[in-house]
């Protein structure tokens, strides 16, 4: 099932939106407790929405989601729901208002099913950080199913929506779209409005959808994509229909750039998928050029600069004194500083503010923060230079399919290495999408990352459309086959 | 490698009260990142530094409007301690 398809029913009158709906919550209360994918969910509520959409199927060809259940990542503001950013210091907070991005999707008819699991404040490559407990991967429920925004690739995985929200500040959709076999996109940064998005690091985070399909993703960003007056970063360039570009999709004398030396090093079975993918592109009329990303190699130690010294500002709100949690019978209010945030913030969530105070306090500014801004430069520089010999980038997302439960969570380097050839795309504020290319010998998904230039979604969609047509339909979990 | 008062330091700064088990955890996992982040040192980098974090046509500015946000209780509700529409604290300073 998948967005496109669901719209064809609806106009044939095959089902109701209150029917899918209701199979849809069904399906939910049979699995989420294994997949742990939703924090939480409005069954009343939702049915309730898609009720009022049964008797307005006049006016679907104006509603381009009409009845599409969605699924929001838990740092997303829904009015009336629980926003706690998988966080315990968040865990009772109650969204006054919706994000921009989710009120665009509700008036375009999608019906919000439920809030997804994440790692807290969307620190996190495998969902492990949620104060939650970790949401798991349907292919396969010993295994992660990559972060942060885990809950939303594991519920549409297992068929529990038909589109979801993430967000993305070094690889949060992509990583867990490829480690979960779907389409994720991680917008130009300023592309989508960030207005009612929990804040983790201001000059990387950006909004995106999972899809089943390029279509359904494209979809999803056409729809929430355009400036918002409540976002200063959001641009005001104009959205262009990504669905009507897709049509006539094509790869011919479409220079893709690779960079060998990037690839060294990459575990064998996700090489040769990626290596398939490439031909089947070569095929389709596209030219492999190759590409120099010098600095790249560099954007982990930059990525763990930028985005905790931002993290450490940002979390700085969380004081115990406006919202989130308060220690009990704190006797100063300096003890209401010091004790709620030791005891709401996570492990991880610790580590990054004091790494990145560290890195801002005095005497260390310049060593840090200074050096990291510095080397960012340079690896922008590197995907420009780059762009001037070809129209878009192909790398693996990850540089390995989906990993055991506690299998990287000792050394935090290990887990940060999950996300390097996401992080530099982040850095550069570049587009970029993940699809699946693949499954390797344990029947888990490898996925393909498509890098394009600035506010070009539309080409770079165009490309991924023309691979997936090429690949053909993705086989689905065990999970949505019935085997959870 | 961070020594134990520079990891309390850190969490001073960072208001964070944490266990011994956790200053100890800390000091090794920050060494740790430290140490890779090292790596950046030795790199030549351009003194210019200004990177463009928003894109070219967002920080137009807007008209200076109020516009009231009518979802104040909302907000409110998610305080810790409230007393007549403001948020309460324990005093800062001991009465005398």
């Amino acid at each position: 099932m998948n967005i496109k398809g669901t719209l064809d029913s609806y106009r044939k009158k095959e089902f109701k939106p209150s029917e899918f709906i209701d199979g849809i919550l069904n399906a939910i209360s049979k699995k989420n407790p294994s997949l742990n994918a939703f924090l939480e969910v409005r069954p009343e509520e939702s049915r309730g929405k898609a009720l009022e959409l049964d008797r307005r199927l006049n006016e679907i060809d104006h509603l381009p989601l009409f009845g599409i259940p969605i699924a929001v990542k838990d740092n997303f503001l829904v009015r009336g729901w629980r926003a706690t950013a998988g966080s315990r210091i968040l865990a009772n907070y109650e969204s006054p208002y919706s994000a921009t991005s989710v009120e665009r999707l509700e008036a375009a008819g999608a019906i919000v099913v439920g809030k997804t699991n994440c790692d807290e404040f969307a620190m996190g490559s495998s969902n492990e950080n949620s104060a939650f407990g970790p949401a798991k991967n349907p292919w396969d429920l010993q295994r992660v199913p990559g972060g942060s925004s885990g809950g939303s690739a594991a519920a549409l995985a297992a068929g529990l929506c038909l589109g979801s929200l993430g967000t993305d500040t070094g690889g949060s959709i992509r990583q867990p779209a490829s480690l979960c076999g779907l389409v994720g996109l991680k917008p130009s940064y300023g592309r989508v409005s960030r207005y009612g998005i929990v804040a983790f690091a201001s000059s990387l985070d950006q909004v995106g959808p999972f899809g089943h399909t390029v279509w359904d993703a494209a979809r999803i960003l056409e729809i929430m994509a355009g400036y918002d007056s409540k976002d200063a970063t959001s641009s005001r360039t104009v959205v262009p229909k990504y669905t009507e570009a897709l049509a006539n999709a094509s790869v011919k004398n479409i220079a893709i750039g690779i960079d060998q030396k990037w690839l060294e090093g990459l575990d064998e079975e996700v090489r040769r998928a990626f290596d398939k993918a490439l031909q089947g592109l070569r095929e389709k009329g596209a030219k492999i050029v190759d590409i120099s990303l010098p600095h790249a190699c560099y954007s982990l130690s930059v990525y763990y600069l930028i985005a905790p010294c931002e993290a450490s500002s940002n979390l700085a709100r969380y004081d115990g004194v406006h919202y989130g949690h308060r220690t009990k019978h704190p006797k100063d209010s300096e003890e209401v500083f010091f004790k709620s945030r030791g005891e709401g913030f996570g492990t991880e969530v610790k580590l990054r503010i004091m790494l990145g105070t560290y890195a801002l306090s005095a005497g260390y500014y310049d060593a840090f923060y200074l050096k990291a801004n510095q080397v960012r430069k340079l690896i922008q520089k590197d995907f420009e230079d780059a762009f001037q010999l070809c129209h878009c980038i192909a790398v693996p997302t990850s540089p390995t399919t989906a990993f055991k439960l506690g299998e990287r969570t000792e050394d935090p380097l290990t887990m940060y290495l999950s996300d390097i050839y996401t992080l530099p795309v982040n850095l550069a504020g570049l587009p970029g999408v993940s699809l699946p290319c693949g499954l390797d010998s344990k029947n888990l998904p490898i996925g393909l990352q498509l890098i394009g230039k600035n506010f070009e979604e539309s080409s770079l969609l165009q490309v991924a459309q023309a691979y997936e047509s090429h690949r053909g339909v993705f086989p689905e979990p065990l999970a949505v086959r019935g085997g959870t | 490698m961070l020594t134990r008062e520079e990891v309390l330091k850190i969490a001073k700064l960072a208001r964070l009260e944490l266990t011994a088990e956790e200053v100890e955890s800390y000091r090794k996992k920050l060494g740790r990142v430290l140490e890779y982040i090292h790596e950046l040192d030795s790199l030549k980098t351009p003194q210019d530094a200004f990177v463009r974090h928003v894109p070219k046509d967002s920080v137009a500015f807007r008209e200076d409007k109020m516009i009231p946000f009518p979802q104040h209780a909302a907000l409110m509700k998610n305080a810790p301690d409230v007393e007549g529409g403001s948020f309460r604290l324990p005093p800062v300073l001991e009465e005398s």
